[in-house]
């Protein structure tokens, strides 16, 4: 059964902006100028019970509107959405006793209380009983290896750990869907891996459906099954991980800087540009393995720098409205219509 | 429908399913599992009304946002704990505030007797409980000046998504420490005047109340002016200073015309003047009327809230945050 | 030390800069400006309660006390918060970053400070003035009786004094501020010279306070703060006139050595300690 179903989910600001030059106050509250921002138009999806899916798509793409609307925060303008069955923007409150979420910069905990208060003041929102309370909060405490964490004060935390207490706060109540709003931004690479340890368990073990944006696609290609990448609002991809790492997401960027000059040319592959002494590759993953360049860069003279970075996010989108275009010659309009659109 | 039932089932409820009984039209819970297929949507959206409609006839929701209310108060006590030095600080230099203008009604009423019908010991009782009621306001909804600021940071979400009503939650979630010092003071300058029995504590915490409570919605209103007009801090900045200055000065010198303001839009009248009629004349049957007043002031504070709560919904604002 | 041309050449300079960077935010008076109005406001109609039909109390008729109430506001509202930005530089360690210029540290913050409070105190005079011709009438007799040239000078005398109140204030409070120095939580010296402030002359004249208060006040500071520009403004005489500005320019030399005793001591600290 779906948990959560996306219907043409539209969203159309109608901003006011500030008008310029002389008077312009005044002249802002006679006659405002009003501008119509189309950040989410028509995003169609549904989400089944225990998967985990990955919300992508570049800043400024709708994700972060789009979840609004599927947690009630945002009435939509355009379509529908139904979480666990009930309409967000309605029965917000209802919603809330079984959705659980962790956004980005947002808090639920207290800045200056230990972990701890904050868990039994949710406990109190929540009206969990306090003996199941105490042995959830255990049990999470436990699983989560919060046990130092729970009794510092928030504001002496670390933000992964802090993180790992949030996430932790938010499943208190048992929520049946778990909504990341960009969880992992911010933190180093080890705690990176902590959260993704931990997201994945909980879905294994308490299926817990999990929703998850971000911007970052090599975040989240381990624990993700699934990817909707949003793009000017529109949905681009849905497919399975699979699939989409098959597309897209092989390519690694791979920097190298010398002491002196070095041959620079590795077997099957041609630095896309160089100088004397450094180099940038552009490494397909399937077809050329990315520990074995290193090993041969690393060996051909001494190394001063070396850099591997992701394949960002907008290439890959512009990658595969490239590819679809080849594969469906002509007939994919939707995508030929996002290209043409350009910003709002 | 029997509340209690479905709430244990639902604490009591395999992790991650509700229970399909849960789920029935009482519940709070979502649809559940194999027992979606019985709730049509017309009968989710029928609980979803009754459910929404916030009544607090229900003793197990009374108890649940008592046993909030108290779990909120607690986190803030250790809170404001946190804060001991600076609010010694703070307490001394509102007594020592308060001195000054002691100060100077001795002086003035040591040379005239009365001003606009008060006494020394009237104007004592007014600062006495004015001071008690805007404290207690901002210990209990520490929040209640700021909602303008959260809303404009985006800090309203956090209560939005949580199952407790987003007004009553954001102002509970935090207390200002300097106001338990103006709850203290006030206390204490009523020990000082003479005539203080135990009757007329009683009293004077009757009348506290309401008057926080109207202190409380009276700023919880302008603030929510910030769902219409952007930055409402200047407005809600403004109605405080007047609000507290003209109820610490004699309701008999500001004259006729401005009488209706101080029952309106500038509540001195309840929080003060009509307080100190029923103190000196220690007539509790008014009590009751001006708890009424107290109600009818939050009830509008909370309508205005909503209204606001349902424009933030739509997402349309000046500098809108996206 | 730099020549007095080069010096006051640079004091000009800083209030002008100071006065234009103020004057740009004029939204920024208006909460200054609503509180003024307010409080003058609320107390003349309570003056006009507290006299109820007497004709005088202390001297003073209710015309007099209103115009008192609104002239002696000017110098509290308008000069009476330097502590607050001269508290924040010594705080942060602004001030020890400042002791290596080469330039008069007290001198140039105070043509900065006062200078960049004029437009403010320009605004609430004017304020004042309007107030006061609504709320009371007529300007004070003993102002601008006998001819105009008389009362011009009389009017001179008066922002003269306001000036020196101002002077008085900076000095004053840049001494309070320095004691961070030596005082963390210095805030609540300043809470009590302001609170006195407020009541020896700027709430009351000094004619109401009891016999023996209001000759101890006359050895403190205060008066002359508010008390003689807002006395000479209702009761311009020029005896008085001369005693309270005498009193005015005294209390000046000993804020200023204040003031820069206490820089000097401070600035040894900071040298010693490292801020």
């Amino acid at each position: 059964m779906a948990v959560i179903e996306a219907d043409q989910l539209t969203k159309t600001f109608s901003l006011r902006t500030r008008p310029e030059g002389r008077f312009a106050a005044l002249r802002g509250m006679i006659r405002p100028n009003i501008r119509a921002v189309e950040a989410v138009r028509g995003v169609s999806f549904q989400v089944e019970e225990g998967e985990v899916v990955a919300f992508l798509g570049p800043n400024g793409a709708g994700k972060s509107t789009t979840i609004k609307m599927l947690t009630g925060i945002l009435a939509p303008s355009g379509g529908g959405a139904r979480v666990l069955g009930l309409d967000p923007s309605r029965e917000r409150r209802r919603l809330a006793w079984s959705i659980g979420s962790v956004f980005g910069q947002k808090s639920q905990l207290w800045f200056h209380l230990p972990p701890s208060d904050s868990f039994k003041l949710l406990g109190a929102i929540y009206e969990i009983e306090p003996k199941e309370l105490a042995r959830r909060t255990a049990a999470l405490s436990e699983r989560f290896a919060l046990a130092e964490l729970m009794d510092a004060p928030v504001r002496k935390l670390s933000l992964g750990q802090r993180i790992r207490c949030e996430i932790a706060a938010s499943l208190l109540h048992k929520p049946r869907v778990l909504f990341l709003d960009e969880p992992t931004i911010g933190l180093d690479v080890v705690a990176r891996k902590e959260i993704r340890a931990l997201i994945a368990e909980l879905n294994k073990e308490d299926g817990v459906t999990v929703f998850i944006t971000s911007h970052d696609m090599g975040d989240i290609e381990k624990i993700c099954k699934r990817a909707i990448i949003i793009h000017h609002g529109r949905v681009v991809i849905d497919e399975s991980m699979k699939a989409l790492k098959h597309r897209a997401l092989s390519k690694k960027y791979l920097g190298v800087r010398y002491a002196g000059p070095v041959d620079l040319e590795l077997p099957g592959l041609s630095p896309s540009k160089r100088t004397e002494r450094s180099a940038r590759y552009e490494l397909d993953t399937a077809k050329h393995s990315l520990a074995e360049a290193v090993r041969a860069l690393a060996s051909r003279g001494e190394l001063e720098d070396i850099t591997v970075e992701d394949e960002p996010l907008e290439d890959v989108i512009a990658a595969i409205y490239a590819s679809k275009s080849e594969d469906e010659a002509g007939a994919f309009g939707a995508s030929r219509r996002v290209r043409g659109a350009g910003d709002a | 429908m029997d509340e209690r039932i479905s709430i244990d089932e639902r604490r009591s409820a395999d992790p991650g399913r509700a229970s399909a009984a849960g789920a029935s039209a009482a519940g709070n819970t979502a649809g559940g599992a194999s027992a979606a297929a019985g709730i049509t949507a017309a009968g989710i959206t029928a609980a979803g009304i009754t459910a929404a409609g916030v009544s607090s006839r229900r003793p197990g929701r009374l108890k649940a946002y008592a046993r909030f209310l108290a779990a909120a108060f607690a986190a803030n006590a250790k809170s404001a704990l946190e804060y001991r030095v600076n609010f010694l600080v703070q307490f001394f230099g509102m007594v020592l505030n308060n001195a000054a203008f002691a100060a100077f009604w001795a002086v003035l009423i040591g040379r005239t007797g009365s001003v606009g019908g008060y006494g020394f010991s009237d104007v004592m009782f007014i600062w006495a409980l004015v001071s008690s009621s805007f404290g207690l306001a901002h210990v209990l909804a520490g929040n209640v000046r700021s909602i303008g600021r959260i809303v404009m940071e985006g800090g309203l979400d956090v209560y939005l998504l949580q199952p407790k009503d987003a007004f009553v939650n954001l102002l509970a979630s935090r207390t200002v420490v300097s106001a338990w010092g103006d709850l203290a003071y006030g206390f204490i300058v009523l020990a000082l005047l003479p005539g203080t029995d135990f009757g007329r504590v009683l009293l004077f915490c009757a009348l506290m109340a309401p008057g926080a409570v109207i202190f409380a919605a009276t700023f919880a209103a302008a603030e929510s002016l910030t769902f219409f007009l952007g930055n409402a801090q200047a407005v809600s900045s403004a109605l405080a200073e007047f609000m507290l200055s003209f109820s610490l000065y004699p309701e008999g010198v500001f004259g006729k015309n401005l009488r209706w303001l101080f029952y309106s839009l500038i509540p001195s009248g309840f929080v003060a003047f009509v307080p100190l009629r029923i103190y000196r004349a220690v007539d509790w049957a008014l009590v009751p009327a001006l708890w009424g007043v107290a109600a009818l002031y939050a009830a509008l504070a909370k309508t205005l809230f909503n209204a606001g709560l349902r424009r933030y919904e739509s997402g349309n604002r000046m500098d809108a945050r996206v | 030390m730099r020549s007095l041309s080069s010096r006051l050449r640079c004091s000009y300079l800083a209030a002008l800069t100071a006065l234009r960077e103020r004057a740009a935010y004029a939204g920024n008076f208006g909460a200054s400006m609503l509180t003024y109005g307010l409080f003058v406001f609320i107390f003349s109609r309570v003056w006009a309660g507290a006299y109820a039909g007497d004709a005088l109390i202390a001297g003073y008729s209710l015309d007099m006390a209103v115009w008192y109430f609104i002239v002696a506001e000017i110098s509290a509202f308008g000069f009476g918060r330097f502590f607050w930005g001269l508290s924040r530089d010594v705080k942060s360690g602004q001030v020890a970053y400042l002791l290596a210029r080469p330039y008069d540290f007290v001198g140039y913050h105070y043509a900065e400070r006062l200078g960049g409070s004029l437009a403010e105190v320009g605004f609430i005079a004017l304020e004042g003035l309007v107030a006061g011709l609504i709320l009371v009438g007529p300007l004070p007799a003993a102002l601008v009786g006998g001819g105009a040239a008389a009362g011009i000078g009389r009017a001179a005398v008066v922002v003269f004094s306001l000036f020196l109140a101002g002077t008085l204030q900076f000095y004053l409070q840049f001494a309070l501020a320095l004691s961070a120095f030596w005082l963390e939580e210095n805030d609540a010296l300043y809470w009590i010279y302001q609170k006195f402030a407020l009541v020896v002359g700027t709430l009351i004249p000094i004619e109401f306070l009891p016999e023996a208060a209001a000759r101890l006040s006359l050895w403190t500071p205060f008066p002359y703060l508010s008390y003689a520009p807002a006395r000479l403004f209702v009761a311009f005489s020029w005896d008085e006139a001369a005693r309270l500005i005498g009193g005015q320019l005294a209390w000046i030399a000993v804020g200023m050595a204040l003031a820069r005793g206490t820089f000097a001591l401070g600035s040894r600290r900071v040298a010693l300690n490292g801020g």
